[in-house]
């Protein structure tokens, strides 16, 4: 069994009296894991710890058999990790191959000719190579995510972490970017945070649920959807009794939650894995 | 033509192995010889006109280096270190207007009256140059910054000497814009050197805001409650307080160096970043 990329344990942070990660304990191997959660869950906190961009109050762990709590191991995790944060800053006045020259620099690539070569393969690979040199500041939100990805695909990180890379993108452009995520993911490890159920569906082979700073879930996208197993039913009228419950294009009510005896059960998604994954943290099949 | 290049020179040309001067004569030669071209053209392998193209390509892409850049690279500075010297956010045009008319300001008053103006405010446009180019909320790239393998130590210390060298250029200027005060007008840098290696070292706790704020505020109240209280020369400005800032200044770049570390650890500048962060999000829910 190959060792995992990432194994953490017990990790542990507060802020102003408040656990935002909460005794958090896993293992990332190869391929796209998605980290789902609503807003506030601790999912970008979590996300910096494993990036090393802030330590933990406590626990463990080790990032590509490094161990980022010593000064050498950090440097070490970071030579081999990508990091797109939340809200990826730019130098506006710098074209798309300046900035990610520049990120190639900070990753200690100081060989020009290695660093152009990288700067043009990174850009080539999220698409953007006709536009390298175009400046940040006049290129769409879609393209500057993708140059914040292929700032964090500089140096062919093994361990690469995504914070909500698909907010703020059309339709089309969350499809592209799915895309780039899904080539990333081969042959190396993804944590991608989203609050997108359909990007967990079709990237993700391993899923997370994470909540007031605990994992709620953790299995396949699969697993997640059986979790609503028996527990989605429609009917005429709202449901008292429903966890949630919403009138679709139908006119009937799709509800989710604990059916009553004789109700019409439906085929359930991950959407309603997800809700109840969120809200059942001592039953069954869901991670305490 | 009446004559042509030697074969085995033609050869050793493509394989780029040709040596000066019989380089620069077949090289030439060539420009201007049709047949030459068409003999050399069967000695080139299609691989190395394929890395010739790909070298070529690659220098059109290269982004230009600007005038600063490029005088840091002709006296000897490395062309990695010299792209993360001009990407220092504050060297841009609005912060440089704002130090030049904050020294023309100062000038404008030591030419009327005393340079004390000059002698106060000179220290902290470092301070606040350090202040705002490094950190979260004020360096775009901080979180991409402080994750690169990179030492973070050295970027802080990269981009302070880059606000330092300006500041203390443009300052300079200012002090020869008062010659009458002779050396006394540059009475201003060892302050400078203090406040900033003071401010840089309490940043590894304090992080960039509040740190460079105790400091500022404190050398403020020095200069102002001297000159409220003190009678004669303004005592930051004499031979004893020349002194005591050159001590400070050594005595917090050893206590810097010792904290080099604690930059990596992300942890340092986060109080701000934190305080930014709730800042920020509060802001959204009241608009």
């Amino acid at each position: 069994m190959t060792p995992p990329t990432v194994s953490a344990a017990g990790l542990t942070l507060s802020y102003r009296g408040t656990r935002v990660v909460d005794d958090v304990t896993l293992r990332l191997t190869e391929g796209v894991t998605g980290l789902l959660g609503p807003n506030g869950a601790g999912k970008t906190t979590l996300l910096r710890i494993l990036a090393t961009a802030m330590p933990p109050d406590n626990g463990a762990f080790m990032v590509l058999g490094q161990d980022p709590g010593t000064v050498g191991g950090r440097q070490e995790a970071r030579r081999r990790l990508g990091y797109l944060p939340q809200n990826p800053g730019f130098h506006p006045d710098f074209t798309a191959f300046e900035f990610i020259d520049y990120v190639a620099i900070l990753k200690e690539l100081t060989d020009r000719r290695a660093r152009h070569a990288e700067a043009r393969r990174v850009l080539e690979a999220v698409g953007l190579a006709d536009v390298r040199g175009k400046r940040i500041r006049r290129l769409s939100g879609g393209m500057r995510q993708r140059v914040a990805l292929a700032a964090a695909m500089v140096g062919d990180p093994g361990f690469l972490v995504l914070d909500e890379p698909t907010v703020g993108l059309d339709p089309e452009q969350r499809m592209r970017f799915r895309e780039l995520i899904a080539e990333a993911g081969e042959g190396r490890t993804v944590l991608l945070s989203t609050h997108q159920t359909e990007d967990v569906a079709m990237l993700c082979h391993r899923v997370l649920v994470m909540d007031k700073g605990r994992v709620r879930f953790d299995g396949t996208a699969a697993e997640l959807t059986a979790v609503a197993d028996g527990r989605v039913w429609s009917s005429a009228e709202r449901q008292p009794g429903a966890r949630a419950g919403w009138r679709t294009g139908t006119g009937e009510f799709r509800n989710v939650g604990d059916p009553p005896a004789g109700a019409r059960l439906v085929e359930p998604t991950l959407e309603d894995g997800y809700l109840l994954a969120l809200g059942r943290d001592t039953e069954s099949g869901v991670a305490a | 033509m009446s004559w042509h290049a030697d074969d085995g020179d033609l050869r050793e040309y493509a394989h780029g192995a040709l040596a000066v001067p019989r380089l620069w004569s077949v090289e030439t030669h060539l420009a201007a010889c049709a047949d030459c071209r068409a003999v050399l053209s069967a000695y080139v392998q299609p691989a190395e006109i394929a890395a010739g193209w790909a070298r070529l390509d690659a220098e059109l892409d290269a982004p230009r280096p600007g005038p600063v850049e490029s005088l840091l690279t002709r006296v000897g500075v490395a062309d990695h270190t010299a792209r993360l010297l001009a990407a220092t956010p504050v060297l841009r045009r609005s912060w440089l207007a704002a130090v030049v008319l904050t020294l023309l300001l100062a000038v404008g008053v030591g030419l009327a009256a005393s340079p004390l103006m000059l002698l106060a405010t000179a220290p902290l446009l470092p301070l606040a140059g350090v202040a705002v180019s490094f950190g979260p909320g004020l360096d775009p790239t901080y979180e991409m910054a402080v994750v690169a393998p990179m030492h973070t130590f050295r970027l802080l210390m990269v981009r302070t000497v880059a606000v330092l060298s300006t500041t203390t250029a443009l300052s300079g200027l200012a002090s020869l814009a008062l010659p009458s005060f002779g050396l006394a007008a540059l009475g201003w840098l060892l302050p400078a050197l203090a406040l900033t290696s003071t401010g840089v070292a309490l940043m590894a706790r304090l992080g960039p805001v509040l740190a460079s704020a105790l400091v500022g505020g404190g050398w403020t109240a020095l200069v102002v409650l001297n000159h409220l209280l003190a009678s004669g020369a303004p005592v930051p400005f004499t031979a004893a307080g020349q002194g005591a800032a050159a001590v400070v200044a050594v005595v917090a770049t050893v206590l810097l160096v010792a904290a080099r570390d604690r930059f990596d650890s992300g942890r340092p500048l986060d109080p701000s970043f934190r305080s930014l962060r709730s800042f920020r999000f509060a802001s959204r829910r009241l608009s």
